[in-house]
């Protein structure tokens, strides 16, 4: 950009800068020498390369500081299931010094046999990685990239594989400048580039007539921490970028309904049997597009606190009659995120419904984008289909707006939303039957959490870069299951209020920015007033399996030596009794344990649980009927709920039902057997 | 003939006749399915009994708990399901042995002691051996046909444009997969009947048999066979809707009761298909008796000059176990 043109801004401009660019410094009018600089190094003139554009938002002005504006332009070969496009990617440097090097993802390179993603599916998932090479074999294609003012910048195109140096991995690039971009400064790339789109694997691609564009064009990379932040595409991780405006136009058949993120702001018809929708988003990181010819499109309108928004359906033909549900249930998890969290400031949310054999694009997110996960059979006692939908909006909040890092911690985006879902279901549907009501049997999200905690819980720790895991499974047990129960459990330390409010702040105060975790913590620590680093350590940061038991109870007669001893008596013999309590697990967390006696007295105690076990001694006219840690159900972290109890009088009932059906089970597989006798 | 009517209700009657046979199967199915449970039981008693989360069970059925019980370290589920796997398979092989003795049963006019009930099942024990392999080796393609049809079905539901056309190839293919093993099974069913009734010692040549016997009054065969079917099925669907709808979680003994009534159901309704096809084999007997040559045990007595007529023994193909005099059977 020259100066001239910058000088005839600048009055724009210095506001502008005062709010969201605190790293530049004011150039004078004539700028024959350059002002004295915040930084050491020259800074350019105040540029205007990114529109302050707000159309797809209720909001007076922009809500992030934009760094990026993508303009493309895209041509798409519904046969070839290719696209052809241009990019214009306006990057505004941010970082506070000058950079003539800059990583682009190319996430579509990922289906290709030796990247690093497919090597990685292969190792994790324990079988033949199912990659039909003729079917999903994807690809994305530099044809030219040129830098304004710098010209054509093609050969100097280099992959890299920062991560675990896989020469044949072609999911980064990098592009050095003949010249650095200076703090402040705009680069303008032009990238054409070609996309040949496999049938859907890992949330894009094709299935018959359906295409999914997710991660289709040359992304640039993030400043974070002081350093470029691109990494490969992994088996176990997502996406990581930053906020800007999207100005995208798709030319598709005329025959087909598009979706896409961000407000549909044209349509025009060709000549050629083409139409060319033009889309436009603001505040968001990421665009994605589909398009189907026979969706069936439902519409309603969500009125959040900062205005209208609408809900847009694309429904498959065979999936019309859920519509309703998922509408519903998008509302409800709106409101509640709106009344809890926050406000959603988009004036358009999409929920798209994949087809059958095209699963794998579904349950995914992007900014104002979703994709829901249904088939034609779906009891209203199962609700899978509200869970999908109220956990890809909730990641509309965090990673939509609260854009951390997917890639390195992933727990920040995937378990903070599972929490979330589970409060928004519980709250919808009713807790310990949220997941499941259906026939007799019941299942809670929380329960469902714990479920996929304890069958992983001590791999790997929250904290681990998402490629870093052991395997795929450890990866999505820690970062959405126990994440979940952490939080869950960390109600128990600071309460239920206190926890929503630390969230609503944590989402206030760094919402469309790229929050660490620390800063969540940090965020908790400062709404509770409690230092809480004892439980981040080890829950966070650590692997301990938290774990107490009831390990003894037991009450004798305190007269037991006397000869002649009378009859017991109760509420006249006097009893000792004592309750032993044990850490099991290397994780130490406060407990309560509830002791209950026969005279329906009750004494509650209250453990720090620092000590291998303690007891409780207690000398009463009565016995004791029951000792329970944790009677409230509050801490999910506790792997074994069995042994927190003990009943003197035990009741088996349990057991007598599950043995009993056991054996009906039994008696039916042994005469299925008889019958080929 | 009986009509297909008429063998229906003959056999349910043989069954009333003979219900002590399905008393004693049933118990058997029952005794042996809880002694492969016991293992399970002591298990879960340590985990259960003074477990206030056992609850969760009681007071309804939450799943994240049966999750939860069967994910504990050391439980290792996967033993207690061989303990009840071994029992199923004695309960088989007890069903092997009995088998003879259950079709003599059913053929015999007279009530068949226990001794003879027994002793029958032993004498065909090895014919069933035999047979039941063949039946396998038969059955093989019918299983492989079901089952290459279920992996289209999983295919279609992937790949084809109509997303249930996966769902009713599956359907039909399980349909079409039953009625060709209910066809075997119908056939090899009338192979047993036909070797109890004649003593036949060669399985293959009584398998050929039956096939020819079965093919050619399929019809017949085959409905009365279905609809026996059928009622079980009925028994089933109604005994777990009952279970399902009607009874409360808590009342979980009741509920084992219902479930126990529609397993005796579905027991009686396979032997109520053994005894109409052994009504039906003896219908067919009187119909067609067999010729046979005649054969001479010992030497005929020619009286000189008598005028009374000389008996001929008749004797039928094979030779069935002599009963002892002390086991005639009585009249009932």
């Amino acid at each position: 950009m020259s100066y001239s043109r910058a000088f005839a801004v600048s009055a724009v401009v210095v506001v502008t800068a005062l709010i969201a660019v605190p790293s530049v410094s004011m150039h004078s009018a004539a700028a024959a020498t350059p002002a004295k600089a915040v930084v050491s190094h020259s800074v350019a003139p105040a540029p205007n390369g990114i529109p302050d554009t707000i159309s797809a938002i209720n909001a007076a002005q922009p809500l992030s500081q934009r760094v990026v504006h993508y303009e493309m332009d895209a041509r798409l070969d519904a046969k070839k299931k290719s696209l052809d496009a241009t990019e214009v990617l306006t990057y505004r440097n941010l970082t506070g010094r000058p950079q003539d090097t800059f990583p682009f993802h190319l996430y579509l390179n990922a289906f290709q046999p030796k990247s690093t993603f497919v090597a990685e599916a292969r190792r994790d998932r324990e079988i033949d990685f199912d990659f039909d090479w003729e079917k999903k074999v994807a690809s994305e294609e530099i044809k030219s990239i040129e830098v304004e003012g710098m010209g054509d910048l093609t050969k100097q195109i280099q992959f890299i594989a920062p991560d675990d140096g896989n020469v044949d991995d072609r999911t980064v690039f990098q592009i050095k400048l003949p010249r650095p971009v200076l703090p402040g400064e705009d680069v303008k790339f032009r990238i054409s580039f070609h996309d040949q789109f496999g049938e859907v694997v890992a949330r894009t691609g094709y299935k018959r007539d359906f295409l999914l564009g997710g991660q289709w064009f040359p992304k640039v990379g993030v400043w974070w921490k002081d350093a470029w932040n691109c990494h490969q595409f992994h088996d176990s991780t997502e996406f990581f970028a930053d906020f800007g405006v999207f100005d995208v136009k798709l030319t598709v058949p005329q025959n087909e309904i598009v979706g896409a993120s961000g407000i549909e702001v044209a349509s025009t018809n060709n000549p050629d049997g083409t139409k060319t929708v033009q889309f436009h988003g603001d505040d968001i990181h990421d665009f994605a597009w589909t398009v189907q010819p026979d969706y069936r499109v439902f519409t309603d309108t969500f009125q959040s606190s900062m205005g209208p928004v609408t809900m847009r359906l694309l429904m498959q033909p065979g999936h019309a009659d859920q519509a309703a549900r998922h509408m519903k249930i998008l509302r409800q998890s709106m409101q509640r995120f709106n009344d809890w969290y926050g406000p959603y400031p988009y004036k358009q949310i999409t929920v798209v419904d994949p087809p059958h054999g095209g699963k794998e694009a579904g349950g995914m997110e992007y900014p104002t984008f979703i994709t829901g996960d249904t088939d034609w059979w779906q009891p209203d006692g199962l609700h899978l289909v509200e869970a999908v939908v109220e956990h890809e909006f909730g990641h509309q909040y965090w990673y939509g707006m609260v854009a951390t890092n997917e890639f390195e911690e992933a727990w920040m985006d995937e378990g903070i939303n599972q929490y979330t879902e589970a409060k928004v279901m519980d709250d919808v549907l009713g807790q310990d039957r949220s997941m499941v009501d259906l026939w007799g049997v019941k299942a809670g999200e929380f329960g469902v959490d714990r479920i996929g905690y304890m069958s992983q819980p001590d791999r790997d720790p929250m904290t681990r870069f998402g490629y870093k895991f052991m395997n795929f499974g450890t990866y999505g047990t820690t970062s959405y299951f126990k994440t979940a129960t952490v939080l869950h459990t960390l109600e128990k330390v600071v309460g239920q209020d206190t926890m929503r409010r630390a969230l609503r702040t944590y989402f206030m105060k760094y919402r469309f920015t790229h929050p660490t975790g620390e800063d969540f913590l940090k965020t908790v620590e400062e709404v509770s007033g409690q230092n809480l680093r004892w439980y981040f350590e080890q829950a966070v940061n650590g692997t301990q399996v938290l774990d107490y038991e009831i390990l003894k109870v037991n009450s004798e007669r305190t007269d037991w030596f006397g000869k002649n001893l009378p009859d017991e008596k109760k509420g006249v013999t006097v009893y000792h009794t004592e309750v032993t309590v044990h850490r099991k697990g290397d994780f130490i967390f406060p407990v309560d344990v509830l002791v209950r006696f026969d005279n329906g007295e009750t004494a509650r105690e209250r453990w720090d649980g620092r000590d291998r076990w303690i007891r409780y001694s207690y000398d009463k006219k009565a016995k004791a009927l029951s000792a329970e840690i944790d009677s409230e159900r509050a801490i999910g972290l506790d792997k074994d709920e069995f042994n927190n109890s003990y009943l003197s009088q035990g009741d088996e009932t349990g057991r007598h039902k599950l043995v009993h059906y056991w054996i009906v089970l039994q008696q039916f597989a042994g005469q299925m057997l008889a019958w080929f006798a | 003939m009986l009509n297909t009517q008429g063998l229906v209700t003959e056999g349910r009657r043989l069954v009333w006749r003979n219900q002590r046979v399905l008393w004693w199967l049933f118990a058997a199915n029952l005794l042996l399915a809880a002694f492969g449970a016991e293992p399970l039981a002591v298990k879960l008693a340590g985990l259960t009994d003074h477990s206030v989360a056992a609850q969760r069970f009681t007071q309804g059925f939450d799943l994240t708990a049966l999750a939860e019980l069967l994910s504990q370290p050391g439980f290792g589920f996967g033993s207690y399901a061989l303990s009840s796997l071994f029992c199923n398979v004695i309960f088989f092989a007890f069903t092997i042995f009995v088998t003879g003795g259950i079709l003599e049963s059913f053929r015999s006019s007279r009530r068949l002691t226990t001794a003879q009930f027994f002793e029958a099942s032993g004498h065909y024990f090895w014919r069933w051996i035999r047979q039941m392999l063949l039946f396998l080796v038969v059955m093989a393609p019918v299983l492989g046909l079901g089952s290459a049809i279920n992996s289209w079905s999983d295919t279609l539901s992937s790949d084809a444009a109509p997303e249930k056309l996966g769902f009713w190839v599956m359907l039909g293919g399980a349909v079409l997969t039953l009625l060709l093993a209910m066809i075997v099974r119908l056939w090899f069913d009338m192979a047993q009947v036909q070797i109890v009734a004649t003593d036949q010692r060669s399985v293959v040549r009584s398998v050929g048999r039956a096939f020819k016997l079965t093919f050619s009054n399929f019809r017949a065969l085959f409905f009365m066979y279905l609809r026996i079917s059928l009622v079980g099925w009925t028994a089933l669907l109604f005994g777990l809707w009952v279970w399902i709808r009607l009874i409360p979680a808590t009342r979980f003994m009741l509920s084992f009761l219902v479930l126990e009534l529609t397993l005796l159901t579905w027991l009686a309704t396979r032997l109520w298909q053994r005894a109409s096809e052994t009504a039906w084999y003896r219908s067919y007997e009187t119909a067609n008796p067999p010729v046979a040559p005649v054969i001479m045990d010992a030497p005929l007595v020619y009286p000189l000059a008598t005028s009374e007529p000389t008996e001929t023994v008749l004797a039928s193909e094979g030779a069935r176990p002599a009963m002892p005099p002390e086991a005639e059977p009585q009249p009932s």
